[in-house]
C-alpha cells in the first residue's frame, strides 16, 4: 500500500518539528527516513502511524485520506525503538496480542492464532523461545519479537522507529541484512527511521533525508549519495571537505588556488563553498596546476586498505582530510610534517555560506 | 595443609576489604545500639504494653470486651467504612494516576498537588471541612435538613471523611510507577488494534498490579485506623457512629483500661497483618 504525505506541519509549543513535509512511499518499498536527531523523522513516523496528530496537512494510504482515522483502524505495524514488548506476557502471547484483542466476529480461533504465531516465530527464527518472557531475551531477540508482533496483524504498512538503535554494532549488521531479506519475503510497504547513514544506504530502496523538520532530498541510495541536492545532504552522507571561496565565471577561488565549477559559468563574484569528498583528491609532491592546494601532513592513520591523512593548509591552517588507497600511499612515501599538494578531482559548489541554509544548486 | 592455606587466604581477603571500606568496631556497635534502643523504646515496648494491658484482667475479660455489643458495632462500622472508602480510592487513584502519567494537559501539576492535599492538612481539619460543608450551620446544612439527609454525626460523614483522608495512598503509589513504565506499551497495544478498555485490562493493569495492591493495603490500614477526621464528624454515638479507634478512646476515658486495650489490641493485630502483607507484596514488586 502506498503512502502519500502532503504539506504536513507539526509544532510542539514553539518548536517546529515538521515544516511542510511532502513524501511519497510507493507500495511495497522499503524507505529510510534519515536525519540527525531533532530533524523530525520520528515525529513524521508517529504521525503516519496515527500516534500523534498533525497540525496541518494530510496522509493518504493507497490514495485514501486517513488523517482522521483512529490508530487502531489504520492497520499499521509499529516497531518501537525500545520494542515496548508487553513485559508480563510470554513471547508467544506478545505476538498473539493483536489477534486476541479483535472483536469476537473477526477473531481467529485459538488454533488459528497458534498457527499464525508459530509461523511468525519461525520467520523470526525464535521457535524455541515462545514461552520466555521479554526480560529473558537479548536485545536482538527482542527486536525480532517486536517485528513478529507487528506483522501478526498483517499490517498494510510497517513502521520502524530506530529499529537497530539500541543494539551493539555486530548484532546491528546482522539484523540489517535480516530485515532486508525479510522485506523481500513479506513485501509490506515499510518505513524506518534511522540516524545512521550507512544503515539507510545499505538497507533501503529509497532514502529520505530530513533536516530541521524539512525533507532535504529523497531518492535511491545511489542518487542521494552521488548527487546530493543540498549542502546538508553532501555533508551528512559520507566524509567531505569544505573550501570557502568566491565563485566567479565558472571558477571558485579558494585562497591562491582555483577550482573548476562549470555549472556556475553565469556567476559573478559571489560567496560559495566547494564540497570535496575525502576520496576525490589527488596528492602530489609538487604543484600540479592552478587547482593544487598546498598542505602539510599533520597526522597519518595507516591501517586497513584505506589510509586516512589529516593535512593542514599552508595558506590559512584549515584542515583537509584525504583518504588514499594503500598502493598510492606507499608510492608517495609520505611522512608526518612533509609538504604535499592536494588536487580535488571532483568538486561540487554551492552558493552561500557553509551552514547550508537554503542554499540550492544552480 | 593445602586446605588450611586455601582457607586462610580466603578469609584474609574479605577482612582487608572491611577494614578499607567499613567503620571501626566501636562506631559500628554504637550506631547499631542507638538504632536498637530507639526501636525498642518507640515501637516494641508500646506493642508489648498494649497486649500486656489487654490481658491484665485475664482472657475472659479480654473476650468480653471484644464481643460487647458496642465494640462489635464499632468493628462493623469500621469494616463498612473501609469497604466503601478503599474501593472508592481504588477507582480514584487509578483514574488520577492514569490521567497524570499518560496524558499532557494544563493544570497537571495543580492536580498532583491536590492529590497530596489530604496528607498535607491535619486530619482534624479534614473533618472540619465536612462539618463546614454538611453540618447544621454549614453551607449545605439547611438544604440537607429540609430533605432529611443526615451526613454529619452519621455514617455518611464518617465514610466521606475517611475517603478524603485516605485518597492519596493509591494515586501516590501508582504515579511514580506508571511514570517509570511510560506509555509505549499502551501505544503498542492500540496500534495492534486494542480498545481503551482492552489496553487498560490487558496491558496497564497487569503492569501495575503489585503497586496497586501495595497502595490498597496502606489505604485500608489508614481507613480502619483513622481517628482525627472521623472523631470530628462522628458525634461519638455509641453503637451507631463509633468506629474502633473512637471506641478505644471512649473506653479509655471511662477508665475501662483493660477493655480499652483489648479493643486496641485488635487494631494492633490488624496493623501487624498489614505489615506482613506489605512485606510480601514488596517482595513480589521487587521480583
Amino acid at each position: 500500500m502506498s503512502i502519500e504525505v502532503r504539506n504536513l506541519r507539526k509544532a510542539f509549543g514553539t518548536f517546529v518539528a515538521l515544516d511542510d513535509v511532502n513524501l511519497d512511499v510507493p507500495g511495497g518499498e522499503l524507505v529510510a527516513l534519515l536525519g540527525p536527531s531533532g530533524s523530525g523523522k520520528t515525529t513524521l513516523l508517529r504521525i503516519i502511524a496515527g500516534l500523534e496528530p498533525a497540525d496541518q496537512g494530510l496522509i493518504r494510504f493507497e490514495g485514501e485520506d486517513t488523517t482522521d482515522r483512529p490508530v487502531r483502524e489504520r492497520q499499521v505495524g509499529f516497531v518501537f525503538q525500545h520494542y515496548a514488548l508487553f513485559r508480563h506476557m510470554s513471547v508467544f502471547e506478545n505476538i498473539a496480542f493483536g489477534l486476541r484483542v479483535r472483536p469476537r466476529p473477526v477473531r481467529p480461533s485459538d488454533e488459528e492464532i497458534r498457527d499464525t504465531v508459530m509461523g511468525l516465530l519461525r520467520l523470526v527464527q525464535l521457535e524455541a523461545l515462545g514461552q520466555r518472557r521479554p526480560s529473558e531475551l537479548s536485545g536482538g531477540q527482542r527486536q525480532r519479537v517486536a517485528l513478529a508482533r507487528a506483522l501478526a496483524v498483517k499490517p498494510k504498512v510497517l513502521l520502524l522507529d530506530e529499529p537497530f538503535g539500541a543494539l551493539d554494532a555486530k548484532v546491528r549488521k546482522e539484523l540489517r541484512r535480516w530485515l532486508r531479506r525479510l522485506h523481500e519475503e513479506v513485501h509490506v510497504t515499510s518505513v524506518f527511521v534511522t540516524h545512521d547513514q550507512e544503515e539507510a544506504l545499505e538497507v533501503s530502496d529509497r532514502v529520505v533525508i530530513m533536516n530541521e523538520g524539512r525533507v532535504e532530498q529523497s531518492g535511491t541510495p545511489e542518487e542521494v549519495y552521488e548527487r546530493p541536492a543540498t549542502p546538508f545532504v553532501y555533508g551528512f552522507l559520507g566524509d567531505v571537505n569544505l573550501f570557502h571561496g568566491r565563485i566567479d565565471r565558472g571558477r571558485v577561488k579558494v585562497g591562491a588556488s582555483e577550482l573548476d565549477a562549470p555549472e556556475w559559468a553565469e556567476a559573478r563574484d559571489q560567496a560559495g563553498v566547494a564540497y570535496v569528498r575525502t576520496y576525490d583528491v589527488e596528492l602530489t609532491p609538487s604543484s600540479s596546476g592552478r587547482s593544487s592546494i598546498e598542505t602539510i601532513v599533520r597526522h597519518i592513520r595507516a591501517f586497513g586498505p584505506v589510509i586516512r591523512l589529516e593535512l593542514d593548509r599552508v595558506e590559512d591552517g584549515g584542515s583537509v582530510e584525504a583518504h588514499l588507497p594503500r598502493a598510492q600511499y606507499d608510492k608517495l612515501g609520505l611522512v608526518k610534517g612533509q609538504r604535499v599538494f592536494v588536487s580535488p578531482t571532483s568538486v561540487r559548489v554551492f552558493a552561500g555560506p557553509a551552514d547550508g541554509s537554503a542554499a540550492r544548486i544552480a | 595443609m593445602t586446605t588450611a592455606a586455601v582457607f586462610r587466604s580466603a578469609t584474609a581477603a574479605p577482612r582487608a576489604v572491611t577494614r578499607a571500606t567499613g567503620e571501626s568496631r566501636v562506631v559500628r556497635w554504637l550506631l547499631i545500639s542507638i538504632a536498637l534502643v530507639f526501636l525498642a523504646l518507640v515501637l516494641l515496648l508500646p506493642l508489648v504494653l498494649v497486649f500486656n494491658q489487654a490481658f491484665a484482667k485475664g482472657l475472659p475479660a479480654y473476650w468480653d470486651a471484644i464481643v460487647q455489643p458496642d465494640a462489635l458495632s464499632a468493628a462493623k462500622l469500621t469494616l463498612l467504612t473501609a469497604a466503601i472508602a478503599v474501593p472508592a480510592n481504588l477507582l480514584f487513584g487509578v483514574a488520577a494516576a492514569w490521567c497524570v502519567t499518560k496524558f499532557e494537559f494544563r493544570g497537571k501539576s495543580v492536580l498532583i498537588t491536590l492529590i497530596d492535599l489530604p496528607f498535607a492538612v491535619s486530619p482534624v481539619i479534614s473533618g472540619m471541612i465536612f462539618v463546614l460543608l454538611f453540618g447544621a450551620q454549614g453551607w449545605l446544612g439547611d438544604w440537607l435538613f429540609e430533605h432529611d439527609i443526615r451526613i454529619i454525626f452519621a455514617v455518611p460523614g464518617i465514610v466521606l471523611a475517611t475517603t478524603f483522608v485516605t485518597a492519596p495512598f493509591v494515586a501516590r503509589e501508582l504515579i511514580p510507577l506508571m511514570q517509570e513504565q511510560g506509555s509505549e506499551e499502551e501505544e503498542a497495544a492500540i496500534v495492534l488494534g486494542a480498545s481503551g478498555w482492552q489496553t487498560f485490562f490487558r496491558v496497564t493493569l497487569p503492569n501495575i498490579k503489585w503497586g496497586l495492591l501495595y497502595g490498597l493495603i496502606l489505604c485500608n490500614a489508614r481507613a480502619m485506623g483513622e481517628f482525627g477526621a472521623v472523631s470530628v464528624v462522628s458525634g461519638h454515638i455509641r453503637g451507631e457512629t463509633n468506629t474502633l479507634p473512637l471506641h478505644v478512646e471512649i473506653l479509655y476515658n471511662e477508665y475501662a483500661f483493660a477493655a480499652s486495650f483489648a479493643v486496641a489490641s485488635v487494631l494492633t493485630l490488624l496493623a501487624l497483618v498489614t505489615l506482613a502483607l506489605k512485606t510480601l507484596v514488596e517482595k513480589r514488586m521487587a521480583s
